[in-house]
């Protein structure tokens, strides 16, 4: 059995807005969600990167005590933009709790927030050590605390994947919800991730000597995916989601199709953890192709993982060359807000889906001077009108995993 | 600390930390306000600090998996009081 799928519902907390026309404004107009990274009392004092793709306005959740109980603050943007998508789909309360309707989210590494502060309670010498750990520290701070919280909140029975594969994470949930739908295990999926502030995951970053820092005192700046002058990635946080259904069904139900997956592919190296590795994307890009039966000239725009690290996005786009030559428009949407990690995959995704709807590519912002190594490429260097009908998102994790979603602009999925 | 003021500070708790709405002393807490699990284990930690001032045992905690209700809690709370000061 293989079924068409498509994406009836979105939704997204970003640094440059949580609104639709927000995020498109902020697209339209250039606008950077980069700002100083905030003190923490821990870590920022030795950590040399000053910058973080920061949500900076407020978001009123209203979740009940009985909901919050069990929830971080990456659970807060799991479920808000959960509720989000599943109110915008029109779905029945008989459909969601039917079994179904299955999850797909996850999180870099749940919610380190919260697992700090069991930290602190060890590293404190405090007297009460262990009972100052609450019940639910677990709940809230586990891997797959995105995902569950969901389903408890909305009463989700159908299948759950808590992907948890650091950047690509929710290309993944998108990836493999899309596999459920289409192969019939599903009817419809909740697919995304969430990412909350952390100024551990800089630190790590930091330590690599990935991360930007030439750039402190201008956050607009940075990241510069592509450019000559870019010096490394910008840690984020934010949330997102995505409905996938089975074409027919949502077609009969009058729902709006914003989209069609039509392609994915998820590899692995298959060696080195960190080092980007072109055997290993080209191959994925190659493969979502083959998946949605598409050519190369098929493809009219490419949402680059583009993180603006030094050898990362050189890998990158030597791929793009290889794969698709210098047809297809290239972003890097990163350069609005950083890297969102775990989320980076859903977002751009739908920010792509913004794009497909209104019929503009965003460029890249701070590209002034193109890398030469990655100018073999068509980069969107100014906002551009143009209609996009087919769309290839790319995300590539530590740990050498790959993904490539391909999706069909809604407008004219028949 | 009187029955009248364990009850008083459980009510407190429960309309405060918990967010329940004017809980009653015989309402079945999991029916009427959807106390879980999760939220018996939390209670036990709010009760160990705020009324008792020492920590439960493990028995004495598994006891607790029982209340039902508001009066069994206190209830619950004087009888480990009492034991205690055997």
């Amino acid at each position: 059995m293989k079924r068409r799928v498509v994406i009836t519902a979105c939704s997204a907390i970003t640094p440059i807005g949580y609104e639709k026309d927000d995020i498109i404004e902020s697209l339209r107009q250039g606008k950077s969600g980069v700002r100083p990274l905030r003190d923490d009392g821990l870590l920022t004092k030795h950590i040399h990167s000053r910058v973080f793709g920061t949500v900076d306005y407020p978001i009123d959740y209203g979740f009940k005590r009985q909901y919050r109980k069990t929830m971080g603050p990456v659970a807060y943007y799991a479920c808000q933009v959960a509720k989000d998508v599943l109110e915008r789909s029109g779905l029945s309360q008989e459909f969601i709790t039917s079994g179904r309707l299955g999850v797909a989210f996850g999180s870099t590494h749940g919610s380190p927030t919260v697992q700090r502060e069991i930290y602190h309670t060890f590293f404190n010498a405090l007297e009460e050590k262990f009972s100052s750990i609450g019940a639910v520290d677990y709940l809230r701070s586990m891997v797959h605390t995105t995902a569950v919280n969901i389903t408890r909140m909305f009463g989700i029975t159908g299948r759950i994947i808590a992907s948890s594969t650091a950047c690509t994470t929710s290309s993944q949930s998108i990836g493999y919800g899309y596999e459920m739908v289409k192969f019939g295990m599903q009817d419809a999926m909740l697919c995304g991730g969430a990412d909350e502030y952390d100024t551990t995951t800089v630190a790590v970053f930091d330590n690599l000597l990935a991360c930007s820092v030439d750039y402190n005192d201008t956050p607009h700046l940075t990241p510069r995916p592509f450019d000559a002058d870019r010096d490394g990635l910008v840690v984020g946080e934010g949330g997102g989601a995505v409905l996938l259904e089975e074409y027919e069904s949502a077609k009969r139900r009058g729902a709006i199709i914003l989209g069609e997956i039509v392609g994915f592919a998820c590899n692995n190296n298959g060696g080195d953890l960190i080092l980007p590795n072109l055997d290993g994307i080209t191959a994925t890009l190659r493969l979502a192709l083959a998946d949605a039966g598409l050519a190369p000239t098929d493809v009219d725009f490419v949402s680059a993982h583009a993180t603006a690290t030094k050898m990362g996005d050189v890998i990158e786009a030597q791929a793009i060359g290889a794969v698709y030559g210098d047809r297809p428009y290239v972003t890097g949407l990163k350069s609005y807000m950083g890297h969102t990690m775990g989320t980076c995959g859903v977002i751009e995704t739908i920010l792509t889906l913004y794009m497909m709807e209104q019929g503009f590519i965003a460029p890249t912002l701070n590209l002034v001077n193109v890398d030469e190594r990655c100018a073999m490429l068509r980069h969107t260097r100014e906002l551009t009108e143009a209609e996009i009908k087919i769309a290839a998102i790319q995300n590539f994790a530590f740990g050498g995993v790959n993904t490539c979603l391909l999706i069909k602009n809604g407008g004219m999925v028949e | 600390m009187t029955k009248v003021e364990i009850t008083e500070k459980i009510l407190t708790i429960l309309t405060e930390d918990f967010e329940f709405e004017r809980p009653g002393l015989t309402d079945n807490l999991r029916d009427v306000h959807g106390f879980d699990s999760i939220d018996a284990i939390e209670l036990l930690g709010k009760i160990e600090i705020t009324i008792l001032g020492f920590p439960l045992t493990r028995e004495e905690k598994e006891k607790a998996m029982t209340i039902r209700t508001i009066n069994d809690i206190v209830n619950y709370i004087e009888d480990i009081k009492r034991s205690r000061s055997k």
